[in-house]
């Protein structure tokens, strides 16, 4: 959007929406962009759990995921001027910078054996905390729980094993013991069915 | 939808191959829109479906487009787990942070007529210094962005004759690739390397090895047929910002043993690899024979 000279945005969402935190952020990627290093401080602090606990769910290990969360905000000091808010929020461009830098990571940095006991370890603990319970609204959060609700076990078990095992759809399909074409079509089906479900625009 | 494939043709509605040539092949790409979203696919898949949306019909790439932006959103919306990195990240991330290679946003620029359009020049690099090559891909790169507009990556197509394009290697592309052990080295043995190898169409691999943090990636082609005759392979840099493609210099049959290297990456989306006339052309000849996403 061509709003860089919009009034205050937190006087126009409840503050802790998701609407609300990504103008915040979207706000200080224009900052940032300039070179402005309290507001790339800020967008970290509101941001820097997010995108450590995701690389702690992909990476388990503790230094890669320190290590990823580095690379990741590095990027988006050198990159926020390419942000395009309309390719998607500043959130999801964030997370799928970081999602695709511990993918990357964890699929050169682990053996086989050593990823296969890891997101052995990693799947189990993935079902308390696939919803944030502390940013965002209350609303949301239920929202999303719904949303999983709609999705057949499956469905839920491949997109988890794929987004927090940092697997392909071909190791999904190996894990599960699965053809490699369902797994493929339960990525798709489940994740379009929880778009719809959560109405993602 | 439940996931029930009938068949495993790769051609019946609704139904997944098993590989990713066969779901592009039988027209599937937007289907496969939310397993890239999903960061499900390997580096070779990856390229291979961002190859084949360079030269997709615009609205075959628009419908995969929006698709992978909900599913993004999707996926930022529902797997939120949250930690507490360690204390002093922050500071140590601060105490590191590079100086932007941009020094002016777009929007603070003044508009300005591009300048004068140089000529496709065929010339060897000697790069005793590395820092020629940078400096003009770094004003190629001012100059794309000061012309920047919304355009699909078809119009790159359009017009590309009046755009500042540099053959930075000429026929003597060998001339930057070979013997420069200096700055091949050194992205093969930078810290941060990734590597892909992705297939190059008529036979043969090329491997591409990126440095973000050199800025520069090196290209290996392996047992790749050397260029039919009046021929040559042409190497380009695909802009992120959907300006056109601007070349990064020939291959002909002697330089394809060697690797090369490509500087100035960090504002591309996409190494593309073409069969062009001997010489090489202003523009890319589509289908690309390879084609390698460069990073996020």
């Amino acid at each position: 959007m061509d709003t860089p000279n919009a009034p205050i945005p937190e006087a126009s969402a409840p503050p802790g929406t998701p609407a609300d935190v990504n103008r915040r952020l979207g706000a200080l990627l224009e900052q940032i962009a300039a070179g402005d290093q309290a507001a790339f401080a800020e967008f970290y602090e509101l941001t820097s759990r997010r995108v450590f606990g995701m690389a702690r769910r992909v990476l388990i290990d503790v230094e890669l995921s320190e290590d990823t969360t580095q690379e990741v905000f590095l990027q988006v000091w050198q990159n926020a001027s390419k942000f395009n808010p309309e390719a998607g929020s500043p959130l999801a461009w964030l997370m799928t910078i970081s999602h695709r830098r511990a993918v990357d990571k964890v699929r050169s940095s682990q053996s086989s054996t050593d990823r296969e006991a890891k997101y052995g370890a990693s799947s189990q603990d993935i079902d308390h905390d696939s919803v944030s319970d502390e940013v965002g609204s209350r609303l949301e959060a239920e929202a999303v729980v719904r949303c999983l609700a709609t999705l057949t076990d499956t469905q839920q078990e491949s997109v988890r094993l794929a987004y927090y095992g940092g697997l392909t759809y071909r190791e999904v399909a190996e894990k599960l013991n699965a053809a490699v074409p369902t797994i493929k079509s339960r990525i798709r089906d489940g994740l379009i069915r929880l778009k719809t479900c959560l109405g993602v625009s | 939808m439940t996931d029930i494939n009938a068949q495993n043709n790769g051609r019946v509605p609704g139904g997944f191959a098993a590989d990713i040539a066969t779901d592009l092949a039988s027209g599937r790409a937007a289907d496969l829109a939310e397993v890239y979203a999903l960061d499900a696919v390997d580096d070779a898949e990856r390229a291979a479906i961002e190859g084949y949306l360079l030269s997709a019909p615009q609205a075959e790439r628009a419908a995969f487009d929006e698709r992978v932006r909900q599913a993004r959103e999707t996926l930022a919306t529902s797997f939120a787990a949250e930690e507490e990195p360690p204390a002093g990240l922050l500071d140590r991330i601060m105490a590191s942070l590079p100086s932007q290679d941009t020094t002016a946003a777009p929007d603070a620029r003044p508009a300005q007529e591009p300048p004068a359009v140089p000529p496709v020049v065929a010339r060897p690099i000697r790069e005793s210094s590395g820092l020629p090559v940078t400096d003009e891909l770094g004003a190629a790169r001012k100059r794309r962005e000061e012309r920047r507009r919304p355009q699909g990556m078809r119009n790159w197509l359009v017009g590309v004759a009046a755009a500042a394009i540099i053959a930075l290697g000429g026929v003597g592309v060998g001339a930057y690739v070979a013997n420069q052990n200096d700055p091949l080295n050194q992205v093969l043995q930078a810290g941060d390397v990734r590597q892909a190898t992705v297939n190059v169409t008529g036979g043969g691999t090329a491997t591409v090895t990126v440095s973000p943090s050199k800025d520069a990636i090196v290209v290996k082609m392996n047992d790749v047929p050397p260029p039919p005759a009046g021929k040559v392979y042409q190497m380009w840099l695909i802009p992120k910002d959907g300006s056109a493609p601007v070349s990064q210099g020939l291959m002909d049959a002697e330089a394809l043993s060697k690797p090369a290297v490509v500087k100035g990456i960090s504002t591309a989306a996409a190494l593309g690899i073409t069969v062009e006339p001997t010489g090489g052309s202003a523009s890319p000849t589509l289908p690309t024979v390879a084609a390698a996403p460069l990073g996020a």
